[in-house]
């Protein structure tokens, strides 16, 4: 358990020294937010809708984290551990590898948790959103989201060769998702076939799910996102998990 | 008195049906140095990654302190500790919090601010570790083995990147180590170095064990592999090994001009 810590608090610190993911899960959404917020303010999302606009970002782009962290910062540090072969040295310590990848695992979930709540309190404090939805229901889609998107990251690291191709399949997984889901800017405001390719994403299950929650829907409303998040968390972590058996990891 | 700290019997390990290790069989014991020597290819890395319990074996029987290192890998490495061939370190992570990372794995560490002082790396304490020559991050390399306080090391090449004067201080190190009950497998391609540390040699090749003992038998050993007219008596054991050792092709300037 004391090995585990410490490698938990280092993996916090490198996590922080990372531009690419301290950057963009705990700046570049506020950034997002400040940008959209400053051009469309938390007006309704078309004239007479109940639905505002920030009510409806911060939600989405809190899905947006849950990618970077998911789908970026973590496949993408488990694969470069790997080729740099740090997970056969932490192999040949009584902690073993899949501390390090725990640790991984907890030190992404903490930080996309922090992120969360500093894009909730920015959007609270800068544009007054409104969230409806109960602590519990959030909490759920949160940890739906994260589940699923974690899982993929999770899968992408298992069917990499190394670490180019792990990052090519995060990179154009994450960005397809980013701009196709409904993650960036409302989903409402794609043409028919845009819609019909988002509809096959699973970031914008994440994003349905969040909104609903966050604009007061019961988790039954949601019965469908959550199946489909869930059936992807539950196939992703079971085919990665065979495949990272067969690896070869000297 | 000393005691048995590896067994290994009949191991055998192949890649995709490729034979690396074939038959090999030999024993360390407390205070003992073993030097694994052999071209490159011949199965030493592979040999001691099975004891390490980092490759499965195909076959043979290899014992770690009484176990089993494939399935007691964790109990095993309490009392083990390894400096690998080609392993590496976060590159962001600084050289202390890298010390500090290892030494919270073990229930009694070592000192490893004293190890930084005696491997003269006390003024990187701060430094990333990408920011280290490849003799520094050598050097940390072999600190990080010895944190555990280890009562078997292995060491995978040990003195490679290091200048002359560090690997002399290196040999005493580890020659201190010895006599202090630790066994030491190193896996080494500098004979000088093998003949100033190890009390048995392994010596392969392809994957094939050809020799197991002490200096003196390997010396009477290679006397029977090469003719009286090679053979003198004070032959370093660097070109008693080149006499023996199958020959590979040098370069000529043929294929460059």
């Amino acid at each position: 358990m004391k090995g585990f810590l410490v490698i938990c608090k280092i993996q916090l610190r490198l996590f922080t020294r990372d531009f690419f993911s301290f950057f963009f899960t705990l700046v570049f959404p506020v950034l997002m937010l400040l940008l959209f917020g400053g051009i469309f303010g938390n007006t309704p999302v078309y004239d007479g809708a109940a639905i505002r606009m920030m009510d409806i970002s911060v939600p989405a782009y809190a899905v947006m984290i849950t990618g970077v962290t998911g789908l970026m910062s973590m496949p993408l540090t488990l694969s470069g551990y790997k080729e740099k072969k740090i997970y056969k040295r932490f192999d040949a310590t009584p902690v073993g590898k899949k501390s390090i990848m725990l640790a991984q695992v907890l030190v992404n979930l903490v930080m996309t948790l922090i992120g969360i709540s500093i894009l909730i309190i920015a959007g609270m404090l800068l544009y007054h959103i409104q969230i409806k939805g109960t602590f519990l229901s959030i909490c759920f889609g949160v940890l739906f989201s994260i589940a699923a998107m974690f899982s993929m990251g999770f899968l992408f690291t298992a069917i990499g060769q190394d670490s180019r191709s792990t990052t090519l399949l995060c990179y154009l997984c994450y960005f397809i998702m980013l701009f196709l889901s409904g993650a960036t800017m409302p989903d409402m405001m794609f043409p028919d076939s845009i819609k019909r390719i988002s509809d096959c994403l699973p970031m914008t299950y994440a994003v349905d799910l969040m909104q609903g929650v966050f604009s007061g829907d019961s988790l039954k409303q949601h019965g469908m996102e959550l199946l489909i998040l869930g059936s992807l968390t539950l196939i992703c972590i079971i085919a990665g998990a065979i495949l990272y058996r067969r690896k070869d990891w000297t | 008195m000393s005691q048995v700290i590896v067994q290994v019997e009949d191991l055998n390990l192949s890649y995709k049906g490729l034979h690396a290790v074939q038959n090999i069989s030999f024993s360390v014991e407390s205070g003992e140095v073993l030097a694994v020597i052999g071209q490159n290819g011949s199965g030493k890395t592979s040999t001691v990654e099975c004891i390490e319990g980092l490759r499965k074996p195909d076959g043979g029987r290899i014992q770690v302190f009484g176990k089993n290192p494939w399935l007691h890998r964790n109990e095993v490495y309490k009392e083990v500790g390894v400096q690998l061939q080609e392993a590496e370190y976060p590159l962001k992570i600084r050289v202390e919090e890298q010390c500090r990372l290892f030494a919270g794995f073990y229930e009694r560490p070592a000192d490893w601010n004293l190890l930084l002082k005696q491997m003269g790396l006390d003024d990187k304490r701060k430094c990333l570790i990408s920011k280290l020559s490849g003799g520094e991050r050598q050097r940390l390399s072999i600190l990080l083995s010895l944190i555990g306080r280890p009562k078997l090391l292995i060491l995978d090449e040990l003195t490679t990147g290091l200048d002359p004067e560090v690997r002399q201080n290196m040999w005493i190190s580890f020659e201190n180590i010895r006599k202090g009950g630790v066994a030491i497998i190193m896996v080494s391609h500098y004979l000088d170095e093998v003949e100033a540390l190890a009390d048995k040699i392994l010596y392969l090749e392809k994957g094939k064990q050809e020799f197991w003992g002490t200096q003196q038998e390997f010396r009477e050993y290679a006397k029977g592999r090469i003719s009286d007219d090679e053979y003198e008596e004070n032959l370093s054991l660097e070109k008693l090994y080149l006499k023996i050792a199958p020959k590979t092709t040098g370069l000529t300037m043929e294929g460059i001009l």
